[in-house]
């Protein structure tokens, strides 16, 4: 199996049925499939942050979600994660795709990529890379359990290592 | 509505703290989520209840807060109430609300046209930008714009009643908001989701 099937089917294993995305590359096919399925909502953004405030909303009635985008996304949410979703205790999972990595040809791309987990960190936000297909289904699992227990968002990050990169030069 | 040059201190338009208490009569059951500012201050000061999700900060999320609501329940009323400010800080939000276009959101906009909490600096829209036209232009069907107390009292039996999502851009005066929420986030949070999935 493709880390793609792997993760769809764990998103729907974990009743996450909201999927907010900014489209990416590497995400493309997950958001694809999940259009095509009834039983996610698929909600494209036109910024990352909406996405924390859907999944608030869409938490407290009663329903689960992730927000799939590339790292920059990571970059223009921060203050939806730091004064809602931290501060009133909102769990829901952050696809990230990672760029700035392994593989990298845009220099626009590295400082956001470099400085993703600092301030994940920084606010004390959990996260976990996925390097191999073998690990999907375990850390996919696992970072959806934790984000619950915590009541808390918690970070997946797609590595180059896994999903290749960019063959631009 | 054109908004060019008015001037609408001391002028007759509508009292948000009134409008407020209005709104909750008439829709006593809505979910309703108040952004950060006046909005929420007002929300309080109509009389604090279960129903009410205060947002302390994260200025341009309310409307956001309020789709995903709307979408997770389709079958309850939910109500956003912000300012002209939270609007111009998530324009995005007018744009994804109309794709996904919940027909059970009512999306009220106070718009005095000033950022009141911090001193009353001016917004765009007390110059050159319309709220309501910029609903229109992101692709809601259902927008209107508002400038007294009797047209918000009219709309919002519409408001209420047709399926939207409504976006109501409601002209205000400068009154001030002196009363104020529960602070607790988290406690805001588990009595409000008490009362959804009651």
């Amino acid at each position: 199996m493709m880390w793609t099937d792997i993760v769809f089917e764990r998103l729907k294993a974990n009743c996450l049925e909201m999927v907010c995305h900014v489209p990416d590359s590497v995400l493309a096919p997950l958001i694809t499939r999940a259009e095509a399925d009834p039983f996610f909502t698929v909600i494209p953004l036109t910024r990352e942050e909406e996405g924390v405030g859907v999944l608030t909303g869409a938490y407290m009635g009663g329903r689960l979600g992730c927000l799939m985008m590339q790292v920059s996304g990571l970059g223009n949410s921060v203050n939806g994660l730091a004064s809602l979703a931290i501060p009133y205790q909102i769990p829901f999972l952050m696809l990230i795709s990672q760029r700035g990595e392994l593989g990298e040809f845009n220099a626009a791309q590295i400082a956001m990529g470099r400085a993703a987990r600092p301030l994940l960190d920084a606010l004390d936000i959990q996260h976990f890379t996925l390097r191999r297909v073998d690990e999907v289904a375990t850390l996919t699992d696992g970072a959806i359990k934790t984000a619950y227990t915590a009541r808390r968002p918690v970070a997946l990050f797609l590595s180059t290592e896994m999903v290749g990169w960019k063959k631009e030069g | 509505m054109g908004n060019e040059g008015q001037e609408i201190k001391g002028t007759g338009f509508i009292n948000r703290m009134g409008a407020t208490r209005y709104l909750v009569s008439r829709a006593p059951q809505a979910l309703i989520v108040a952004g950060p500012g006046n909005a929420k201050f007002d929300l309080a000061g109509a009389g604090d209840r279960p129903q009410h999700f205060y947002i302390w900060n994260s200025l341009g999320l309310a409307p956001s807060v309020g789709l995903g609501l709307a979408l997770a329940q389709p079958k309850q009323q939910v109500i956003v109430l912000d300012g002209d400010g939270g609007t111009l800080m998530n324009p995005g939000a007018l744009v994804t609300i109309a794709r996904l276009a919940p027909f059970n959101l009512l999306h009220i906009v106070w718009d005095n046209g000033e950022y009141q909490l911090t001193g009353g600096q001016p917004t765009a829209t007390a110059t050159v930008t319309d709220l309501a036209a910029m609903g229109r232009g992101a692709g809601l069907q259902h927008v209107a714009a508002v400038t007294t107390m009797t047209e918000f009292e009219v709309g919002l039996e519409t408001w209420l009643t047709e399926p939207g999502p409504w976006l109501a851009v409601v002209r205000i005066d400068k009154s001030p908001a002196p009363a104020r929420p529960p602070k607790d986030p988290v406690w805001i949070k588990l009595r409000f989701m008490e009362t959804v999935n009651k």
